[in-house]
This record gives C-alpha cells, structure tokens and sequence, in this order.
C-alpha cells in the first residue's frame, strides 16, 4: 500500500502502476500526457516533492509519503500566469508538450525567482517540443519570472484580433492548463481498449492466423482479421494499397503490417491476447534498399507489379544537357539525405463508438477527418461514419495517413462497445510513413558571372512498403529541385522505389528538403570556383516578381526572394567580416497542392443561438494555429469583435471538406474561402442585420485553388498558386564549432500573426537543424527502426543556438488577403545552409546528411 | 553557495553507494569500492567531500567545483566529474562479473543491461561489466535507476531513489 499527495488531496493505492498511469486512468488528470511512457518526451512531467519528474517513471510503490503536483493542482494565481506567459510568448503551438514544460518553469521559478537563459535551458533540457524550436517557449519562462516578481499580470500587448497583429493563439489556456483533449484524454464510458498485431516479418506470407485461444481468454471482446471487415480491406491516402488486415494468401510489406486487431477489457488484456495469437508465415526474401529494389530478379513487394518503381517523374524545360555543355562552369555530384522520423509529442490516438444515430463516431488526430472518414466509409461499407477532430499533437506530415482510426472504426463496428486506441511510442516510431531517403547526382553548369545556365538531376528515394504520398513526395522533389532561381534549362529524372522498410511519406518540405540540399549545396560550391560570395551568386539569379521559374511559371508581385536576400544581408556581412564560418541556403516552397489537382478550401460561417458566428471549416489545425488565422480573418474581413467568434474544431458532418493539412496550404486556401465567407456575412450585416438577427443562417464560402498540370501544353503554366520564399544563414563559432545564430527571414505575403510565423520559422530551424546535424532513422537487416523516441537525436532546449526569426510582408498575391502558407518553408533551406558554415569551418565539403564532423554528436 | 561557480554546474561524484556496507558476507570485501582512506578529502580545497556514516566518501555539490583533485587523489580510481544536472548517477565502480560483484555487495552493479534496455535515450552502456552514463545523452528520466534490480543506480534528489 502506497500513500502520497496528489494536488492537495492524500491518494491511498494498492496497485502497482506507473504514476502516469494512475494520474491519467485512475484520477483523469489529463493534464499528464503519454507521449512514450519511456521516459523521453517529458510530456508527462509532475513535480514530485519540489523537483521535475517524469511521471511515467515511478511505480506508485515508490511514492510513498510523497507530495505530487500536476497542472490541475496550480493555484489560480499561477494558472492565470502561465497562461498569460505562455500566450504572450506565442509559446503554444500543438501544446502536447505544454503542461509539461509548465511544470518544469513552476519548479525552476519556485527555487530560483530570477534564472538566468541557461539555467532555464537545463530546467527545460530534458522536455522534447517540436514544434516551437524552444524559443518562444524559453521566452515565456523568463517572461512567467518577471510577471511572478512584479505580482501581477499585465494586459496583453495586443487585444486587436485584425489580421497582422500578434494576438495570444485562442487555444493557449486549454493547452496550458491541460483540459484541451487530445483523443487519448477521451474517456468514453465502459469502455474497451485495442491493439494490433503485427506481422513478424517484413515480407512474408501469411499462411493461416489462429485467434481460438486469444479470443478464449477472459477480458477479450473481440479478436478480428481480414475475414471480419466488412467493405474494402485494402485502403491508403492516395493508391489503395495497403491491408487494413494482412489476410491469409497475402503477403506482407513490412513489420508495421496488421495481422489481427484485438478487442479487451483492458490493455494488458490486449498484449496477453496478442501473445496467444497463432500466426504462420512462410517466410520470403525482402527488399532493403533503393539499390536491392533495383536489382534485376529482385523481390517485388508487390507481387503483381511489374518492377519495385512505385513512382517516376520526367520534367525537361528548355535544353539542360546543351546548356551545361556549353557552360564555362560545371560542377556535378552525389549526394544523400537520410530517413527522418516526425517525431510529433502526440503518437497516434484515437477513441471511437456508437453515436445516438447508430453512426461509427470516431475522435481523431489527425490532418484531414474527412480523408479518414472516406477511408473508414470504405473500409466498413457504409456511409454511417462521423470524424471529429480533437486536439492534435503534431503532424508535420506523418498524421496524413491512417493508423488506428480505421482500426478502431472497425472495433466498434463489431462489438458496438467504445473502443480506444493507441499506438505505443515504439509501434508510432515503425507505423507511420516516414520522410523519404534519397539519393541524387546533379550537375549544374553556369557562366563567368554565377548565372546558371542549366540544371540536369538524377534522384532516387526509398518510398518503402506503401504508395503513401511517395508520388507526390517525387513530383514536389522534382519541381522543385531547381530552386528559386531564373534560369531556362532544368531536367530531372526521378524514382520512388517500394522496399520492405516502414513506408516514406508526407513530411514537412514534402521532398524538396532533398533535393534542396543538393541544389543548394551545388551553389555554394559555384560560388566558390566563380570567385563571388554564396549570397551573391543567390542575388544574381534570384527570381523576381515577372521572371519565369525553371517551370515555366511566370510569378507574381509577391516574390519575394529578394527581399529575404537582403533582410540576411547585414547579419551575412557582419559575420563574414568578424571571421566567422557562414552558410546561406535559399528555398521555395508552394503553398497548395497545385499542379492541376482540385484544391479547394471551404468555410462555413454559421450564426448560433448563442448569437456568436461559429467557423465550421474540414482543414486540421494541427498546432500551426489555422483556428487564430480563421477567426483573424473573420474579425478583419466583417468588423466583428473576437467574442463574436467562435472557432470550431473540424468535423465531417457540419464541417465542409477543405483538404488535408498539407502543402502549407491551409492559411492561404481555406484563409480564402474563410473570407469569401466573410464577404457574405459582411453584406447582411451591413444591410442592418445584427447577429441576432442572423440567428440560424448559414454564410458559405469556397475558393478553388486552379492551377495547371504538369506537362500542360501552355508556355507558362501556373503550377502554384503561390510561392513562399526563405532566405536562411547559419554563423558558427569558431572556437567551438558549434551553431551560435541562425538566421532565419521568411516571405509569407502577409502574415496573419507574426508572433505565430516566428513560431513556426524558429520551430522549421530547429527542426531542420537535427535533419542536418544529427537526427537519422538507422534500419537493420530485418527492416526494423532501431532508434527509441530518446535516442532519434532532435535537438533539446540547451542546444539551441540563437535564432533570428524575420517575417517578410510583400503584398501582391490576390487572394486570401495576400497570405502565403509558411509551415514547410521553414524546414527546407536549413540544412545546406549550415552544410556551407560547416566547409567555412573546415574547409571539408558534406554531401551526405546528416553530416559528419560536427561537435554534434548523435 | 560558498564558491562562485560556472553555469553549468558540475560536481565529482564517487562511485560507489556504499562499498560493502550491505554485504551478508561479513569477510567479503569489494575491491573496487571506496576504502574511506580519505585522500580525497584532504586533497579538496572547498570541504567539499567527507566520508559519510557508510564509511565512504560523499561530494557535497554546493561546494564542489569540479576542479577534479580529489579523482586524481583516489587510489582506487572511483571518483569522475559529472554535470549536476544530471542527477541519475551509477553508484558502483565494481568490474567483477555478475556473480562476483553480487557475492561481495548487495547494491552493486551486476552488468545485467536492463538499464541498457530500458533506456530510450541510449546513454547508458554496461563497459567492463559496470554502467556508465553519458551525460551529454541523459534525459535524467531516471528510468534504469527505478528498473536497476541492485539499486547501484540512484537519483541524487532522492526522489525516484533513495539518495544512498
């Protein structure tokens, strides 16, 4: 027997559990979140006793006589100051880390009122984000000090919720205070619990699946296989390739595969269950690499297919082979970027069950609810299936895809019962498409003066086990490998090969994280054999608003890549003139899917009893903050007050469709379509009617983001509807070698909150600083992930260096009030930008990242 | 704090939890363990180290500057400098064998792994059948000091172990 204090309140147990189970199940204090019952993340950070502990560590039998604190059990006092902090700060993003680091700042202001920003660094270092690059996060620490010394809170620096001011995000007191749910903070009553089994093997046949003994243990409800899914087996975010349930006869494409899908009481249930299932395989050769793909005779993970090539893209402009012919300067070589892991705080989670209309209601994290409720439609063959949103704790990509939402839909379809599931963080780190590896030889010939003349590529990636979005992953990695710049003769050949590995797919920079670097990279060295600094060459071939893209695409007023030139400039300069090692990097990134695909954004404004206009819009906000910027637009666009407003969380039955969290597009497609909607509301108002009066209307908007295909047989087609463009520096110090400033300056059009542009930049840079410096994602022979959460390498709060966000406003694109999407652009011109500080340091080219040599050491 | 020191605090720390204070075997003897000889003491400057009521030496971090003279004073080579914000610390020094190390101390490191296994960060490896942490690696979660079967692995805090 155990006694200890939870919040004020003494707690007597018997049984032996981790503390973080015993808060969460037993109290639902839900402010605890399981982000890898490991120790890692830190997201489940109490304070036991006066110090920070990860609550997933101590059994309850150790806690004897101790005292525990959790957010919940903050005075009012200071939930009220953090909230402020935090919310001031912009430190709240997904907020999945939140609570925890409000316990870390709690313990390190009640010892030490006045820390210094390495002292709140180490109080912070052992608590992952990945979102926020820590920085802001840092900031609302020492801000939390100075209000807590001065004993009382101010006002907030903006209350004026136009578009363009830096209003605290609507969502900061609930992510702060940790009463925001998550799917896994979703109790439903009487519930069961799921769990999947998976394949042993990466490439295997399954050759029969015994559950007589695991559905014959007391606590299981249900143990299902292929046989039990009643509409189509085979589903998948683009291609429908991948089993729901491996069946018997089928093969297997990696170790991420279900087998069977077991149904408890209890989640210990659902592991012993797993254990008594008896599956057979016969056991086939697998296919590890881009190299073994390729391989004549080689094993094909699609046994129908033809060849592993899951993808190709061909894109030729101009004559790129006569131009480098003719080139006085020519440079080619070989380079290679690594699998990257998302990382996101929150693994998958979702809860689901019966609804009052007999529908299949499914809460979920996830970046598009109605791409999830299409693919549970099919998957059950019925229509009667609803998707509701909750909190999502990071996507970046790897929450495009479906994990457990299917698996639950069809749990609860069974056995009628609630169901929650979850992916343990270990299954999160092998499920989940991952971004792709890659390998690519370029040439770049260019004249005396640094002008390309012309860019021809050869790349490859390692799409994995499924399609995924590994097509369009290629496509964006091809289209923009050219970079930002004005030159007529670009052609690049691309492959996305199937493996056995986890599947590759959607995340941030979609690709041209790739071939940006090796782009990038080449500049920097043409720089060097010209004779002119990496900045100028950028300066000299720098697309301008009216130039024509290597794609052909004419831009618009908006560009401005310049502008981002020239915002490094005086940090570039001062840096180069002090001695210190410097690199730059230069991206573009499309906002919206483009290329000829539908993209359309749409927003429902409805008027509710309550008087209040309520924002019904089927776009994930999934931490980059899309409910501020809806409601932003909405005061901007019809004058309404903010408490007019209310943002809702998508959903597929009210909610219309407006396309997956993807492509950094949802500032910009569903922001027009948001303030198309406006348009509306704004006519009735201003013929007299109040929102009393409007009581049950409806206001519509839709915007349809049209581009042209590729291959269109038009001189200059219009491949994005727009383009955000990056300018990034990194200064190293020389002594230690280690990163000291980033530079970070970013065109996002207009920027509907700077304070969460800067958040987004400074969390791209850190993010994009692990996928250069450290973080990589090693597989074995048997097509297993090897790294922990803990071990991945993300960079932690005392490794930050400083980092220069700078928001660049170029009007000129005509919808959506000027505003370019900024999510992804972010990540992508980081790496070669410290690739170049690095050979400025020691004068050794990398070509290979992350890259070696380094004080940073994984 | 009675000496000025530099952000990031480290300290020594003495690795061993307590020689052979646990031990049923009264003629057992560990020979990795500290001897309570007491040069580290007299070697420190600060007052910083004493031997505590087990008999062995133990760093008082408020005073200790990590200078580093009581490691290179201790004859049995157990004493290392570690950041203090790393406060999972391995208590043991004792590079026998499973067995032999179990014979002669019941809080001694037996080279099992489990905190290897258990660590998501990959900080902590058994070298020379002893664990040893990285620093630069911790997360302090302190996940192998509550699943280390012998307690050789403690919180300094005293909260997810006891400080000895």
């Amino acid at each position: 027997m155990s006694t200890f204090t939870v919040n004020g309140v003494q707690r007597t147990t018997n049984e032996k559990k981790s503390l973080l189970r015993y808060l969460r199940d037993d109290l639902h204090l839900t402010s605890i979140k399981d982000g890898c019952s490991q120790g890692a993340c830190g997201a489940c950070t109490v304070i036991i006793d006066g110090v920070t502990c990860k609550s997933c560590v101590p059994t309850t039998d150790r806690l004897d006589g101790k005292t525990i604190v959790t957010v919940e059990g903050l005075s009012d006092w200071e939930k009220e100051l953090y909230t402020y902090a935090y919310g001031e700060a912009g430190a709240v993003q997904c907020g999945f880390c939140i609570p925890g680091m409000v316990m870390c700042t709690k313990a390190l202001l009640d010892q030490n009122p006045n820390p210094t920003e390495d002292e709140i660094k180490y109080a912070l270092r052992n608590n992952y984000c990945r979102c926020t690059g820590y920085v802001k996060i840092i900031a609302a620490v020492k801000l939390a000090a100075k209000i807590k010394a001065a004993g009382a809170i101010p006002e907030a620096s903006t209350t004026d919720w136009h578009v363009g001011n830096r209003v605290h995000r609507l969502d900061v007191a609930e992510k702060v205070l940790g009463y925001g749910q998550y799917p896994d903070d979703i109790y439903p009553e009487d519930t069961t619990y799921a769990g999947a089994l998976r394949s042993k093997y990466a490439r295997a046949r399954v050759l029969s699946i015994d559950t007589s003994k695991a559905k014959a243990l007391p606590g299981v409800v249900a143990v299902l296989t292929a046989e039990d899914i009643p509409g189509e087996n085979m589903i998948g975010h683009l291609k429908h390739d991948q089993y729901t349930l491996v069946p018997v006869g089928e093969l297997t494409h990696y170790l991420g595969d279900a087998v069977a899908l077991v149904v408890a009481e209890s989640m210990a249930i659902v592991e012993k269950a797993k254990k008594l299932i008896k599956v057979e395989y016969e056991v086939l050769p697998a296919v590890h690499s881009i190299e073994e793909a390729k391989a004549p005779g080689a094993p094909l993970v699609f046994e129908t297919d033809k060849s592993n090539v899951q993808a190709h893209e061909h894109i030729s402009r101009g004559n790129a082979r006569e131009a480098i012919a003719n080139a006085p300067h020519v440079i080619t070589h070989h380079f290679e970027t690594p699998w990257t892991e998302h990382a996101f705080l929150e693994p998958e989670a979702c809860a689901a069950y019966l609804d009052e209309d007999g529908d299949v209601f499914i809460y979920s994290t996830d970046q598009s609810a109605h791409q999830t409720l299409h693919e549970c439609q099919l998957l059950l063959g019925t229509k009667k299936v609803k998707v509701q949103n909750a909190l999502v704790g990071g996507g970046f990509g790897g929450k495009e895809d479906m994990t457990v939402q299917h698996l639950a839909a069809l749990a609860v379809y069974h056995t009628h019962r609630p169901v929650k599931m979850n992916l343990t963080r270990a299954e999160s780190l092998l499920v989940h498409p991952k971004r792709h590896h890659f390998v690519m030889d370029f040439t770049m010939g260019c004249d005396n003066d640094g002008k390309i003349l012309g860019v021809r590529a050869v790349c490859e990636s390692d799409t994995g086990a499924y399609a995924s979005l590994g097509g369009p992953v290629l496509q964006r990695a091809c289209t923009h490998a050219a970079g930002p710049y004005a030159y007529e003769n670009f052609e690049i050949e691309g492959t996305a090969y199937y493996t056995n590995n986890p599947p590759a797919g959607a995340f941030r920079g979609f690709g041209v994280t790739q071939t940006c670097f090796a782009t990038e990279s080449l500049l920097n060295m043409m720089a060097e054999k010209i004779g002119i600094s990496p900045w100028e060459i950028r300066y000299r071939n720098a697309i301008r608003p009216w130039g024509v893209l290597p794609n052909g695409q004419i831009v618009d007023d908006s560009t401005g890549l310049v502008e981002t030139l020239e915002a490094v400039k005086p940090y570039y300069d001062e840096a180069v003139a002090a001695g210190k090692p410097v690199g730059i990097g230069c991206a573009m990134k499309n906002a919206g899917v483009g290329v000829g695909i539908p993209d359309t954004g749409r927003v429902k404004l409805l008027i509710e009893k309550d008087q209040k206009v309520h924002i019904y819009s089927g776009a994930s906000c999934i931490g980059q903050g899309l409910g501020t910027v809806l409601v932003q637009n909405v005061v901007e666009y019809t004058g309404l007050n903010r408490d007019d407003i209310v943002y809702e969380r998508s959903n597929t039955w009210y909610a219309p469709d407006s396309g997956t969290t993807s492509g950094s597009r949802q500032t910009l497609v569903t922001g027009e379509a948001c303030i198309r909607a406006c348009r509306l509301l704004k006519e009735a108002l201003d013929s007299g009617k109040t929102l009393a009066d409007l009581v049950g209307q409806e206001f519509y908007g839709e915007y349809l983001a049209k581009t042209d295909p590729l291959g269109a047989n038009v001189p200059n087609p219009v491949s994005h509807v727009a383009y955000g463009y990056a300018t990034q520096v990194c200064i190293l110090n020389k002594k230690t070698g280690k990163v000291e400033q980033m530079i970070a300056a970013h065109d996002v059009g207009k920027a509907v909150n700077p304070l969460s542009c800067e958040g987004q930049i400074e969390g791209g840079v850190v993010m994009s600083m692990g996928y250069a410096l450290r973080e990589d994602y090693p597989i074995d022979e048997n097509c297993k992930p090897l790294e922990k959460y803990g071990s991945l390498g993300l960079f932690r709060a005392h490794e930050i260096p400083e980092i220069k966000a700078i928001v660049v406003d170029k009007p000129g694109l005509n919808v959506a009030g000027g505003a370019i999407g900024i999510g992804e652009i972010t990540s992508i011109p980081t790496a070669p930008a410290i690739t170049e500080a690095y050979y400025q340091w020691d004068g050794q080219r990398r070509y290979s990242l992350p890259i070696s040599g380094t004080p940073y050491k994984k | 704090m009675a000496v000025k020191k530099k952000f990031p605090y480290k300290a020594a720390v003495v690795a061993c939890n307590g020689g052979c204070r646990a031990s049923k075997t009264p003629d057992a003897k560990c020979v990795y363990g500290c001897i309570g000889c007491e040069q580290c003491v007299i070697a420190c400057k600060f007052g910083a180290i004493h031997i505590n009521d087990l008999g062995v030496a133990e760093v008082d971090e408020e005073k200790c500057i990590a200078c580093g003279k009581c490691a290179t004073y201790c004859p049995q080579n157990l004493i290392h400098i570690h950041e203090c914000a790393n406060y999972i610390v391995v208590k043991c020094s004792n590079h026998d064998k499973g067995k032999d190390a179990r014979a002669v101390c019941e809080v001694s490191c037996i080279g099992c792994g489990m905190c290897e296994k258990v660590c998501t960060a990959g900080a902590i490896h058994v070298v020379n059948n002893v664990a040893v942490i990285d620093d630069s690696k911790c997360l302090s979660c302190g996940m192998c000091a509550v699943n280390c079967p012998r307690g050789a692995i403690i919180d300094t805090r005293g909260v997810l172990t006891g400080k000895y």
